[in-house]
């Protein structure tokens, strides 16, 4: 009996043996010699209208069938001053750095077509694309179409996209200063004095002001016109300024267009359109860098995000970045 | 032959025997119910909408008056706290906490009852909280 077990172990092992002893030929794979092209989008987080759409485009051709000639990209919406298709190829060399090699003249932007004619006699080039996104594509969906051709007639292309515009506007680095430029506008994106936001009452949504009480920790605020004057020591407010905003705090949300540091965190148009508001309040005391407030204007119009990047205690200053989403 | 079968089938057998009989009861959550009779708050604290603490200082939590006292920073807004409690190995609380309460009426503080571990024994804790008042 136990020699019949035996046997079969050792047919199976033999079975295994033969099967892992079996060699894999492997045979170079032969490059293809046609025009071909690839795309990819380095830019991440949600697009915002100021900002760029940057995307490399690369095309290659056999080293003997001939060179590449022109590149062109083609946007549905034509970019806004400032969009370009590099002219250089990049490598990265063993630092690290990346090294350009110009390919071409600098590109011809016509329209929503952007392109770059080559000068120099290359079968490979991989160029960087930058799409500064315009006004008119807000809330609206954009595409592109990455081409070459090369000195043999062929013709490549590549189609990306769509990627959906924000809705939102972004404003950086406002500078609230205590006892000057401490009105804070969601609607106008900017901070006033106490004349200027006399002249734009009703668009104050926020009174910055740094107080060093003892006892009790209060530092930098941001306070709506119309909240308990407990919250705003010290302030007259300028005629017609009493907008009740609405305010709620929050840290660590460090959305990386407004602080710039390397969280990879991105507040998007719908965040605005989910935050919830039923237990808001209209003040927030203490405000630390890298907190910031979600804040609902008193018409209901305007939504934003307010990060805070900086605190200056002996200046009394508190620089913010602003997202504000229209609502309505 | 059949030397070779017996053998891991009594295994098997045994240990399906001894796991099936072991018992661990649960209770309507799903958590253990254990033999621990202790039925305590160790620590408290209040988190603001920014998920930051708000209290001043620690807590005073007195487990034979079964209360909590604690202050909290001016300005704080009472009505969105999120309350943390730290209960005794394997007690529960009920409520369960499961978003922001509203602590603003101060006339009628919150209430939480710790459950031991064994399930039988309730401890109801009131929680007091004062604002930091401006000098």
């Amino acid at each position: 009996m136990q020699r019949k077990y035996y046997s079969i172990t050792l047919l199976l092992l033999l079975v295994v043996f033969f099967n892992a002893c079996k060699e894999e030929e492997y045979a170079l794979p032969d490059a293809k010699t046609q025009l071909q092209n690839e795309c990819i989008k380095r830019s991440l987080g949600p697009n915002v209208v100021g900002l760029d759409l940057e995307f490399v485009y690369a095309m290659a051709l056999g080293y003997n069938a001939g060179k590449i000639t022109s590149a062109q990209v083609e946007a549905s919406i034509p970019g806004a001053s400032g969009t370009y298709l590099e002219h250089r190829s990049f490598y990265t060399d063993g630092s690290g750095v990346d090294i350009p090699v110009p390919v071409g003249n600098p590109s011809v932007t016509t329209g929503a077509k952007t392109e770059v004619v080559f000068t120099k006699d290359t079968c490979a080039a991989a160029l960087r694309y930058f799409y500064i996104i315009p006004e008119e594509a807000r809330g609206k969906e954009v595409t592109f179409t990455f081409s070459a051709k090369a000195s043999t007639g062929e013709t490549v292309s590549y189609k990306m996209g769509p990627y959906q515009i924000a809705k939102m506007d972004m404003k950086l680095d406002l500078v609230l200063s205590d006892n000057n430029k401490m009105y804070l506008s969601v609607a106008d994106m900017a901070v006033y004095n106490a004349a200027e936001a006399a002249a734009n009452a009703d668009k104050i949504d926020l009174v910055y002001l740094y107080r060093s009480i003892s006892g009790i920790t209060f530092a930098h605020a941001l306070a709506a016109p119309a909240a308990n004057p407990e919250y705003l020591p010290g302030i007259t407010l300028p005629s017609g300024v009493a907008n009740n905003t609405k305010y709620l705090k929050v840290y660590g949300l460090r959305d990386r267009h407004l602080a710039r540091l390397q969280y990879g965190i991105y507040v998007d148009d719908v965040d605005f359109e989910k935050i919830d508001f039923t237990n808001a309040t209209n003040y927030g005391l203490n405000m630390k860098v890298e907190s910031g407030a979600w804040v609902e204007t008193a018409d209901g119009k305007y939504r934003a995000y307010i990060f805070v990047n900086k605190v200056d205690n002996s200046k009394k200053e508190m620089t913010v970045s602003v997202k504000r989403y229209a609502m309505k | 032959m059949k030397k070779y079968l017996i053998i891991p089938v009594a295994i098997l057998l045994t240990a399906w025997a001894w796991v099936s009989c072991t018992d661990f009861p649960v209770d309507e959550d799903g958590l253990l119910i254990t033999d621990r009779a202790e039925c305590y708050v160790s620590n408290f604290d209040l988190l603001g909408t920014d998920f930051q603490t708000v209290r001043v200082s620690a807590p005073t939590i007195d487990t034979t008056a079964q209360t909590i006292n604690i202050k909290v920073f001016f300005g704080t807004d009472l009505k969105s706290l999120w309350p943390q409690f730290s209960l005794v190995t394997d007690a529960k609380l009920d409520p369960k906490i499961t978003g922001f309460v509203d602590f603003s009426d101060l006339s009628n503080p919150k209430k939480w009852t710790v459950i031991s571990g064994n399930r039988k024994v309730k401890k109801t804790y009131t929680v007091y909280v004062t604002v930091q008042e401006k000098p």
